[in-house]
């Protein structure tokens, strides 16, 4: 009987009426959300992650394993820093840059020692955390907006570079082909979007 | 009596006027999806863009490894080379002549099944990659992304290749050989016809 009452009463109050958050933009964690969109609305972000787990992926699991720690606290400090730092005019030069870099090394298939490899996850991790720190404004809450873009670059970069590993693990020669191939995309709209940003002035 | 036909249509009148004469601009023409359709777009509605693109995965193809991914692998990367230049705005002659050209060439070389040295068929493919990616290049500067732009025009690029391996594929029994030297023979003459119209000998 005292268990029967217990039960009503848990029931009572999970049946609590209280307003349905199925947008949780309009809610506390509406941040988390807008900062862990913010990094996947651009391809400059986007490809080069893509590229950096396919990068790692050739290098082998082990020390691909290194890239899920190294990349999200980069680009946990550059967003941090975001708001101290002023942002440097030639950061969307290296942003561009390493895609047409992170895609050449992929069409390459190049064996990076691992410190390398790190210092190139590091060195974007933190661009980009830089650059996504900027959209904060001041009604944001920095901390769940921060934690929102670590969490996805952290998502992102598992899940793409065990993808990688795993696809590189099956049968066929011509899978690191296929890599290789998507690299020299990547590569190729690396280089041209670099001509874009240093070239178009000279035209203006 | 004449009052009842007039006031069944005044709804329909005022309806009528609720719908706007103007086009609906559902799509803006801006951001992310706008400059990757465009982009996407570009090589596959350029009749001469497509069968150049399918030529190289053709002939990629026909001469086997490792040309079959060294030359997918060689094009955007020179046609991104070919871009820059379009976006700088240096003047490229004839060069919508060389990219129908490029479809003579590749197709008469797979219809021929010319075999020429891995670095050799790289600097052929190279050298029209430049003209195709300038081509793109141009447009660029003026896309509403440009770097969807160039993501859509690269992939769909990469696609084009990939079909050309894939009915390139059809070498391995005799008669698909054949097929894909036929492909090639139309793909000579598609860029022909380009050429011609390109130079204006045809409208």
């Amino acid at each position: 009987m005292k268990v029967l009452h217990r039960l009503a009463a848990a029931a009572v109050l999970l049946l609590a009426p209280s307003a349905a958050e199925a947008h949780l933009v309009n809610t506390r964690l509406g941040d988390f959300y807008g900062g862990a969109l913010h990094p996947l609305t651009a391809f400059e972000e986007v490809l080069p992650w893509l590229a950096l787990a396919a990068l790692a992926a050739f290098q082998g699991a082990a020390r691909a394993r290194w890239l899920v720690v190294v990349f999200p606290l980069s680009l946990f400090a550059g967003c941090a820093l975001s708001q101290l730092l002023p942002s440097p005019s030639f950061i969307p030069a290296i942003a561009v840059a390493l895609i047409a870099i992170t895609g050449l090394s992929v069409a390459a298939a190049v064996r990076l020692p691992l410190p390398v490899l790190l210092g190139l996850a590091a060195v974007m991790g933190f661009v980009h955390g830089l650059q996504n720190g900027q959209a904060m404004t001041a009604t944001t809450d920095q901390l769940l907006f921060i934690l929102g873009v670590t969490a996805i670059g952290y998502g992102v970069m598992t899940i793409a570079t065990g993808a990688a590993i795993a696809f590189l693990r099956g049968v066929g020669s011509w899978r690191p082909i296929v890599l290789r191939a998507s690299g020299s995309w990547v590569a190729a709209v690396g280089i041209m979007v670099m001509g874009l940003q240093f070239l178009t002035p000279v035209m203006n | 009596m004449q009052n009842t036909p007039l006031r069944s249509s005044l709804p329909i009148a005022v309806l009528l006027t609720l719908v706007p004469l103007t086009s609906a601009l559902a799509h803006t023409g801006a951001g992310v999806a706008s400059g990757l359709q465009s982009g996407f777009l570009h090589p596959i509605t350029g009749f001469d863009h497509l069968v150049a693109m399918v030529a190289v995965g053709l002939w990629g193809a026909q001469l086997r490894n490792p040309a079959i991914w060294i030359l997918p692998i060689t094009f955007p990367l020179v046609m991104a080379m070919g871009g820059l230049l379009g976006v700088s705005g240096v003047p490229l002659p004839l060069s919508e002549p060389v990219v129908a050209l490029s479809g003579i060439a590749l197709g008469l070389l797979i219809a021929l099944h010319v075999r020429l040295p891995l670095v050799v068929a790289m600097l052929v493919v190279g050298i029209f990659a430049v003209f195709h990616g300038y081509a793109h290049g141009r447009e660029l500067p003026d896309a509403a992304d440009p770097t969807a732009y160039a993501v859509g025009f690269v992939v769909a690029t990469g696609l084009l290749h990939l079909c050309g391996i894939v009915i390139g594929l059809l070498i391995t029994w005799p008669i698909g050989a054949r097929a894909v030297r036929a492909c090639g023979a139309a793909i000579g003459c598609v860029g022909a016809y380009f050429l011609l119209a390109s130079l204006g000998v045809i409208q």
